[in-house]
């Protein structure tokens, strides 16, 4: 391989691993600039604080890959939360308690899925509303007061598996999930046929709407979980938690490489987001670096994301002008499987 | 040798993108008042080069001379200046303005205060207009003018900022054949005044009746230019594609079955009405008519993807409900849309995943999708329709119009289709494209598949068909069976009612 | 048709008389609002708590809560409305919701103009930026009463509070006692700019951190009162320091929060202070895990302040600024919280 031809693999390898590239160079820094980064305990206290908001996040990838938008899953995370710890209260019964949690954040986004697929709603606007709705609802249900002494309720989120917290099990179950579903199922290469251009899916024999119902519900699932462990992990129904925490889960997603044109996103990719984000906010905290300061840090961050996922589309456009020169491809072939890791 | 100086001369141009050379040793020149046609397949580098001269690109070597001296254009700003203007193939315009505020975008006029002079700009639209003998009314909106009228528009402005380098980019791909005899009027016009034309077609027929003289591009290499009587269709064509062509339509005589699509009274109100045909195993159908004719609606209906009133849809011999187009799939019937980028390619996504797409049902068992077999059935059948891609995981937007449509047709490939329904399968694709096109529909119907065949090249039609159907007004206005095919039979039909 | 609009006229024209009349008689310190009506004359004083069953007037409170889904403010709505419905038969009260915003706080004070309250019972969300939509509902002759915050300028305004300053400091005094020599504190703030977390953070300076130079303080976060946000921080924090004396929270829900992770972390002893009275704080204080808190009794600051507004409508009363009693909650005295959250039903 002569150097223009390395040059090209590298330029390939970094444009497409260019977020691993990334986690790793941070993990690196991280850990030279503080003692205590690389530590056990401080790896697992960051894969748990992360795995509520990165179940979120891979429920917002699904729906962002497809072209929709979940604006309710900090509201509806709560409402599932409360309903959870109380039916807890009520029953003693950690396998009611979860299927509440989870049959309301099903309910939710089943709701959010009619309005978007029935009624055509803009997507954003439905789930605003819902975001609305079921912050009320989880009020109302608790009038505004924090559920309290919920017992063993908090065993799942505050537990640990040997070493590996309960939460970042979830996480990794929902990583698994993801990925399985978006490289190994008919309804993952839907998702991305109908975010990457509805009507050509519609013309090919896909059912939009049942692909956009279904990747509602499955974010309701995550949703409900998500909501169940956060109320477990601070030991307590707080009907104010979770606010804005769509928008921590769009984040990772969006540093992972998710594109808001849609059609484009993986599972593994927002992990590495939700660990970006979680190693700065790990490491701003280790180094004490002031409140205002680490807010500035996070804003540049999703700045950057945002802008390298416009710059990578805008590459791809002046490719398409460049007119390229097309190989005619190997039958005995380069089997790769995409999304691997 | 002739000693007037060319009004536009290319000398050596050379333009790599990163890792690729799209243009190396173009020379030609263009006179004053001639036109000069670009002809290459997609791909060939002509696009390249046209944005090199309105200034979008500029080259890595070689010289641009107007008027015999040389110039540097560093964007179409610039190349205004120098007299250069573009009309492109996908027009981009904003179906809200109006004519006038068209004709002055980003020009507007104004008074010493700053305030856009709209009397200047009603009467200057006035006068153009006047001046060319368009009949538009300064007022109306883009989006209630058909694509010719637009063109027209743009050609209009370059005339207005004193143009006399127009490049034309495939006028023709998306108008109707009296909108074409409209056009080439305007440039015959343009002509006497003294403009010189760049025009890039794939239409040889076309191609023939307007220039005066024909470079060929391949692969980014200038081939040949040569004065128009110097070449004929097949010395084009086999410059282009680099071989000689035997035959533009390979057509094979084939076994004609039994009716496998009956469609009895199909009506959709005011798009189409009292629609019926049939179509035999290994018989291809063509669909002949103007645009608007109803052509496509009908074929939309019948894939289920646009809704009708009344009518049957009978496939052999049963009759269908196709409510979405997922059942006409699953009864053998496909359709290959005549709008590839809205009703065809997924584009952000790769060559393989846009192949599988309907009929990943193939590679899912023991509930799961297989990759690898999807890898090798999708290359296996890339292979067959010859798309050229780097891999299969090449985003799809990146191939070449006629690479995108062999893997729209790879796609209805796999899923086995009995009955296909092809709208306008070689718009916009280049000639060595075109004829495997061709040669793909002549291998389908000998294995005993049934092609519809909608089109508004008629010698394509003609070529192909062993029966042609004639719609005009949203009616079929008549049957033509292979011996009374012509084009003025044709035509008479399609301009009837 | 004709005399719908005539009676629409005669409406209209009575309702602007009448806003004229209030306007009049409620010029600025003129004491209330006595010459308005006959029938407050007629009603008793708000202490003896008994309706006067012949009173034609019944008085309509709007209360604006800071924001209904911040659960202190909830709790304090729903303090004033039982307190109204308990003791007060004459009166309604009317929840507006804030929702943190002071334009909507502004609008609901405009509305309850427009709508002929007698008085506006207001939860100020900024000192300042109340001031001017409170001051214009007064000159329409509205009183105006504040509660758990007042607005800067309110000569005019009835206002009851507890002393943020003053609920700090007495953690503050206790800590002072308790934390060792060359102590080691985290401390974690409410949201940038929150008046009370400031506050409660000056008392903390005045009564401890100037008097205790060799406490260190190894970091200062902003958790926003949130636990989960809190206990993300203390994770952290564990890491880094290793070794922590004490968790100074601006409030409860943090200082829970960062007890969680101590404990997760195998810290037992470490001291925690925090502020509101949340019923989970006293029940982490009686269970030996927090150390202290102050009470911001909603029920305290509830019946106060209806009294106040109920004393400005009814002309009995000039308008003052109450301070209402913040007691220091340790191990000793929970259970006594304990039940007072019991009987409000904020412990099921």
């Amino acid at each position: 391989m002569n150097s223009k031809g390395v040059n090209q693999w590298w330029a390939k390898a970094t444009s497409k691993y260019s977020i691993y590239i990334v986690l790793i160079a941070m993990f690196i820094v991280c850990s030279v600039i503080s003692p205590v980064f690389l530590s056990t305990k401080n790896i697992t206290n960051i894969s748990r604080q992360i795995s509520i908001t990165t179940i979120i996040a891979f429920g917002e990838t699904l729906l962002i890959i497809c072209g929709l938008i979940d604006l309710s899953a900090g509201s509806v995370l709560a409402l599932s939360g409360v309903l959870s710890v109380a039916a807890y209260k009520m029953t003693g019964s950690m396998q009611i308690a979860m299927v509440v949690g989870v049959s309301v954040g099903v309910f939710c986004n089943a709701i959010n899925g009619i309005l978007v697929t029935k009624f055509k709603t803009p997507p954003f606007i439905a789930t605003l509303a819902m975001q609305t709705a079921a912050r009320g609802a989880a009020l109302l249900y608790t009038d505004g007061q924090n559920i309290y002494q919920i017992g063993e309720y908090k065993a799942l989120g505050q537990n640990s598996i040997g070493i590996i917290p309960i939460p970042v099990i979830f996480m990794i179950g929902t990583t698994l999930m993801t990925w399985y579903m978006l490289n190994h199922t008919k309804f993952g290469r839907h998702l991305y046929a109908v975010g990457g251009s509805e009507e050509a899916a519609r013309a090919s024999g896909v059912n939009n709407n049942k692909t956009k119902m279904t990747a509602y519900l499955i974010n309701g699932l995550f949703v409900g979980v998500a909501g169940v462990l956060f109320m477990s992990r601070v030991n307590a129904g707080l009907p104010n938690g979770g606010i804005g925490a769509e928008f921590e889960a769009m984040t990772s997603a969006i540093i992972g490489g998710t594109s808001f044109s849609g059609g484009i996103g993986t599972a593994m990719g927002t992990l590495a987001g939700a660990f970006i984000m979680g190693f700065v906010n790990n490491i701003m905290n280790l180094l004490g670096v002031q409140s205002y300061m680490q807010q500035i840090v996070k804003g540049i961050i999703i700045a950057l994301a945002v802008v390298y996922d416009i710059r990578s589309k805008t590459k791809r456009d002046k490719k398409k002008q460049g007119n390229i020169n097309e190989k005619l491809v190997d039958s005995s072939n380069k089997a790769k499987e995409p999304g691997a890791l | 040798m002739d000693l007037e100086m060319p009004k536009l001369e290319l000398r050596n141009i050379e333009k790599s993108f990163p890792g690729v050379k799209a243009l190396g040793n173009v020379n030609f020149s263009v006179k004053k008042g001639t036109v000069h046609v670009l002809c290459g397949e997609n791909g060939a580098g002509k696009s390249t080069l046209m944005k090199i001269i309105n200034g979008i690109y500029q080259p890595d070597q070689g010289q641009i001379l107007i008027n015999g001296k040389e110039v540097k254009i560093n964007n179409p700003i610039e190349a205004r200046k120098y007299g250069i203007s573009m009309i492109f193939q996908e027009l981009n315009y904003i179906p809200e303005i109006t004519v006038e505020q068209s004709m002055f975008l980003g020009n507007e006029p104004t008074n010493k205060f700053g305030k856009i002079d709209w009397k200047k700009i009603r009467s200057e639209t006035v006068r153009l207009l006047e001046q060319e003998k368009l009949h538009y009314h300064p007022t109306t909106q883009l989006k209630d003018l058909t694509i010719s009228d637009i063109q027209m528009l743009e050609i209009l402005k370059a005339v207005s900022y004193g143009s006399d380098i127009i490049i034309m980019d495939e006028p023709t791909s998306a108008i109707t054949r009296n909108e074409v005899e409209i056009l080439f009027g305007k440039i015959a016009e343009l002509k006497a005044k003294g403009v010189c034309i760049i025009y890039i077609s794939h239409k040889m027929e076309e191609i023939f009746r307007i220039a005066d003289e024909i470079t060929i591009l391949r692969d980014g290499v200038m081939i040949d230019t040569k004065p128009t009587n110097e070449l004929n269709i097949d010395k084009v064509i086999a410059l282009m594609v680099g071989r000689e062509m035997s035959n533009i339509y390979p057509k094979e005589e084939v076994a004609i079955g039994e009716t496998v699509l009956e469609v009895k009274g199909l009506t959709n109100n005011s798009v189409f009405s009292d629609v019926s045909f049939d179509v035999k195993k290994g018989e291809i159908i063509g669909f002949a008519g103007l645009m608007g004719a109803g052509r496509s609606e009908v074929a939309r209906a019948i894939f289920g993807l646009d809704e009708f009133n009344q009518g049957q849809i009978l496939i052999k011999g049963k009759e269908v409900k196709v409510n979405k187009v997922i059942d006409s799939i699953n009864h053998g019937m496909v359709m290959l849309s005549e709008d590839r980028k809205r009703y065809g390619i997924i584009g952000v996504r790769g060559v393989r995943e846009n192949v599988a797409l309907s009929k990943l049902e193939r590679f899912i068992y023991k509930g799961r999708l297989h990759i690898k077999d999807e890898n090798t059935t999708v290359s296996g059948i890339c292979k067959r329709m010859n798309v050229k891609t780097p891999s299969l995981e090449t985003s799809i937007d990146s191939l070449s119009g006629g690479n995108q449509q062999k893997v729209m047709l790879a796609r209805w490939m796999l899923c086995e289709p009995d009955i296909l329904i092809l709208d306008e399968p070689t718009r916009g694709i280049d000639v060595g494209a075109k004829y495997e096109i061709y040669k793909l529909i002549t291998e389908l119907v000998k294995e005993g598949r049934s092609i519809i065949m909608i089109s508004s090249e008629l010698p394509e039609l003609i070529g192909m068909c062993d029966r042609i159907y004639v719609m005009a007004g949203g009616k079929i206005t008549g049957e033509l069976e292979n011996r009374e095919f012509t084009q003025e039979n044709i035509m008479k039909l399609a301009t009837k009612g | 048709m004709k005399s719908m609009k005539k009676l629409m006229a005669v409406m209209m024209g009575s309702m602007l008389a009448l806003s004229l009349t209030v306007g009049c008689g409620a010029e600025p310190k003129a004491g209330g609002t006595a010459e308005t009506t006959t029938a407050a004359e007629e009603t008793k004083p708000a202490e003896e708590a008994k309706p006067a069953e012949e009173a034609q007037k019944t008085y309509k409170i709007a209360y604006i809560a800071r924001a209904q889904s911040d659960s202190f403010a909830a709790w304090l709505a729903n303090a004033v409305k039982d307190e109204v419905a308990k003791n007060y038969k004459d009166v309604t009260v009317d929840v507006f919701d804030g929702e943190s915003k002071n334009e909507v706080i502004a609008s609901h004070i405009e509305n309850a103009v427009t709508k002929q309250y007698d008085a506006i019972l207001l939860q100020p969300y900024d000192s300042e930026a109340q001031v001017a939509p409170a001051m214009e509902a007064m000159d329409a002759g509205v009183q105006v009463v504040t509660v758990n915050n007042r607005i800067n300028d309110n000569d005019r305004a009835g206002a009851i509070d507890a002393d943020p300053v003053a609920q700090a400091a007495k953690n503050a005094e206790l800590a002072f006692e308790q934390i060792p020599q060359n102590g080691k504190v985290v401390v974690l703030m409410g949201p940038a700019g929150n008046m009370h977390s400031d506050k409660r953070r000056i008392g903390w300076q005045q009564s401890f951190f100037d008097k205790r130079p060799d406490v260190k303080i190894l970091d200062e976060q902003i958790a926003n009162w949130n636990k989960d946000e809190a206990m993300r921080f203390m994770e952290d924090w564990i890491q880094t320091y290793g070794e922590i004396d004490a968790i100074i929270s601006m409030n409860d829900n943090m200082a829970v929060g960062a007890l969680e992770a101590a404990k997760a972390a195998g810290m037992t002893d470490i001291l925690s202070y925090g502020v509101d009275g949340t019923a989970e704080a006293c029940l982490a204080i009686q269970a030996g895990e927090m150390t202290s808190t102050t009470l911001q009794s909603a029920y305290a600051l509830a019946e106060e302040a209806v009294k106040l507004t109920y004393k400005l409508m009814t002309g009995a009363g000039e308008r003052e600024t109450i301070l209402v009693d913040c007691p220091l909650i340790t191990k000793e005295n929970a259970q006594e919280y304990i039940d007072l959250h019991k009987k409000a039903g904020n412990l099921k």
